[in-house]
């Protein structure tokens, strides 16, 4: 209880602190003076749609004997079918330049928030519908030189909906990182992450190498979110090759009474207990910008390493450690590889202020898609990242009329 | 694996139908003329980290007040008082003397990173890059 409580005040500090650094920018009286209303963010409201599934595969357990094999036969099978809404938008930027107006550092507070549905499908019980809910705040810092820090915090719920449960669970992802861009070629980064992405809450470095640039064909390292090769086509199309994990902690109903079985003689009857399920992605994935607000991406690959626990917080705390082994897990299955399809939709609001050739700008695009809003590892790709254009030289002169055409009008 | 195949075939019409999808790019003549630019100015590394939040800057300034006053006359209506008139001339007169304005200073700020020659440079390949504008849209 005292953790939430303190996860409840850093994010009302952060909030204050956002508040506190509401300053306006100041700009030129000449221009301010015109009254233009210009775009003031760099980043765009982004609102997007995703579904990931899997098929059922059967839960097999050859010669088990024990509660394992009792849950095993009562769930018979395993599949997924989630689906997640999650948006981003932009609630201030903090702009400033330095003595002599040629370094421009940058503060973006971004407000964060999603929706996840999970439906895992075990055929020998009724379909449980896990809800995640999140609110989020993101805090990224550009330099203006070679370094851009990332400050993600992200509370979230979870509670199964399916039978009219109203508790829920509150739980905290965060993310700090600082992301050095040696050259427009190379970057690393280093960070703390903590994160439910594997299964369970684990505090974990995060590590990133990225080589090539964001514009071009690149090939990008972040350790635990992700390891991809991006090949941009062109503006419309993005194809990348990805392994990353995918994952999370859910909260589930002890309605089918899976956990009854051998330890009701130790602990009260649970009304609820905790699903944690995690899997490595690895496929393709190409992204079609559609219009200029409006994109959508379809993966598809194999997911391996998958494993699903239940586990019980009062039956752990309750259960008599001097006679039994506290066995964190009443349940845990590794189950084998199979295919998983992914779609999304995503949909852009809103004009931004110019950022082409910003390398820090680019980065800190990356570092808000790498890390994707409530910490679910689908998200809605770099599109903001225009691709680097070539110009083809036009064979026709202009000699004739160019006495016509006043060159410096836009 | 009828799921896998049918997951198999779904991905293949999606890759075709984006194939076919042109996207639309607004601001496709600002990344046309940051890319042009680019190239043409050959910047170092350093040059280029400081260059480009400026030049952005500036542009957005630039097209922004365009923007304002275009808007404005195209919000005229067609029998328009004197007032207005004076209005619109007005703006128009202050638009012109904050461009000089902003003109001055980002190309003291301008100057400072990149250097003289480069900055003198820089108004010539914006000018190239308009008539290469313009040869483009006369080959459509």
């Amino acid at each position: 209880m005292p953790e939430r409580i303190n996860n409840i005040f850093v994010v009302l500090i952060c909030i204050s602190t956002t508040l506190l650094f509401q300053n306006k920018i100041k700009g030129q009286t000449s221009f301010d003076s015109l009254d233009i209303n210009a775009p003031k963010h760099y980043y765009k409201t982004v609102i997007f749609l995703d579904s990931y599934s899997k098929p059922n595969q059967q839960i097999s357990d050859k010669g088990g004997m024990g509660t394992d094999s009792t849950i095993s036969k009562k769930l018979k099978s395993y599949g997924i079918q989630q689906f997640n809404f999650g948006f981003y938008t932009p609630i201030h930027t903090h702009e400033e330049f330095n003595f002599d107006s040629t370094v421009c550092k940058n503060t973006h507070y971004l407000l964060t928030g999603n929706a996840l549905l999970l439906q895992p499908k075990f055929d020998g019980i009724q379909t449980h519908n896990l809800l995640k809910l999140g609110v989020g705040l993101r805090i990224i810092h550009n330099s203006g030189k070679k370094g851009v820090w990332f400050i993600d915090i992200s509370p979230f719920v979870t509670k199964d909906v399916t039978f009219g449960d109203k508790n829920g669970y509150l739980r905290m992802a965060n993310s700090f990182i600082y992301s050095y861009n040696a050259t427009y070629n190379f970057n690393f980064r280093i960070g703390l992450t903590k994160s439910f992405l594997w299964g369970n809450r684990n505090y974990l470095p995060y590590l990133g190498l990225r080589f090539g640039r964001l514009d071009k064909v690149n090939f990008s390292i972040q350790i635990p979110k992700s390891i991809s090769l991006n090949i941009p086509i062109n503006n419309a199309l993005r194809f990348s090759v990805f392994s990353k994990p995918q994952g999370g902690m859910f909260t589930f109903s002890n309605y089918d009474s899976l956990y009854n079985n051998a330890f009701s003689l130790f602990s009260k009857n649970s009304k609820a207990f905790h699903f944690t399920r995690y899997e490595i992605l690895t496929g393709f994935r190409l992204d079609a910008v559609l219009t200029n607000n409006l994109s959508c991406y379809a993966s598809l690959g194999l997911s391996s390493q998958n494993n699903i626990t239940f586990y019980s917080e009062e039956a752990n705390a309750e259960r008599p450690r001097r006679f039994l082994p506290l066995k964190t897990y009443f349940y845990e299955k590794n189950l084998k590889t199979t295919g998983f399809l992914n779609f999304g939709l995503v949909v852009r609001f809103g004009q931004t202020k110019s950022y082409y050739n910003n390398k820090n700008l680019y980065d800190a695009f990356d570092l808000n898609n790498v890390n994707t809003v409530g910490d679910n590892n689908s998200g809605p790709g770099n599109i903001e990242i225009p691709i680097k254009k070539t110009i083809k030289r036009s064979k026709l002169n202009l000699v004739d009329i160019q006495d016509l055409i006043d060159t410096n009008d836009n | 694996m009828k799921g896998i195949s049918k997951i198999f075939i779904i991905f293949i019409l999606f890759v075709c139908f984006a194939s076919t999808i042109r996207a639309q790019q607004r601001d496709k003549i600002e990344e046309l003329r940051a890319a042009f630019i680019s190239k043409k100015l050959e910047l170092s590394t350093s040059e280029s980290e400081k260059f480009w939040p400026v030049y952005n800057e500036f542009q957005d300034k630039l097209k922004a007040i365009k923007r304002n006053l275009r808007l404005t006359y195209k919000n005229l209506p067609a029998n328009f008082s004197d007032k207005e008139a004076e209005d619109i001339i007005a703006l128009e007169n202050k638009s012109k003397t904050t461009e000089a304005e902003l003109n001055k200073t980002y190309n003291d700020k301008l100057k400072i990173i990149i250097g003289v020659k480069k900055l003198v440079k820089l108004q010539i390949y914006e000018d190239e890059f308009k008539k290469e504008v313009i040869n483009a849209i006369k080959e459509k």
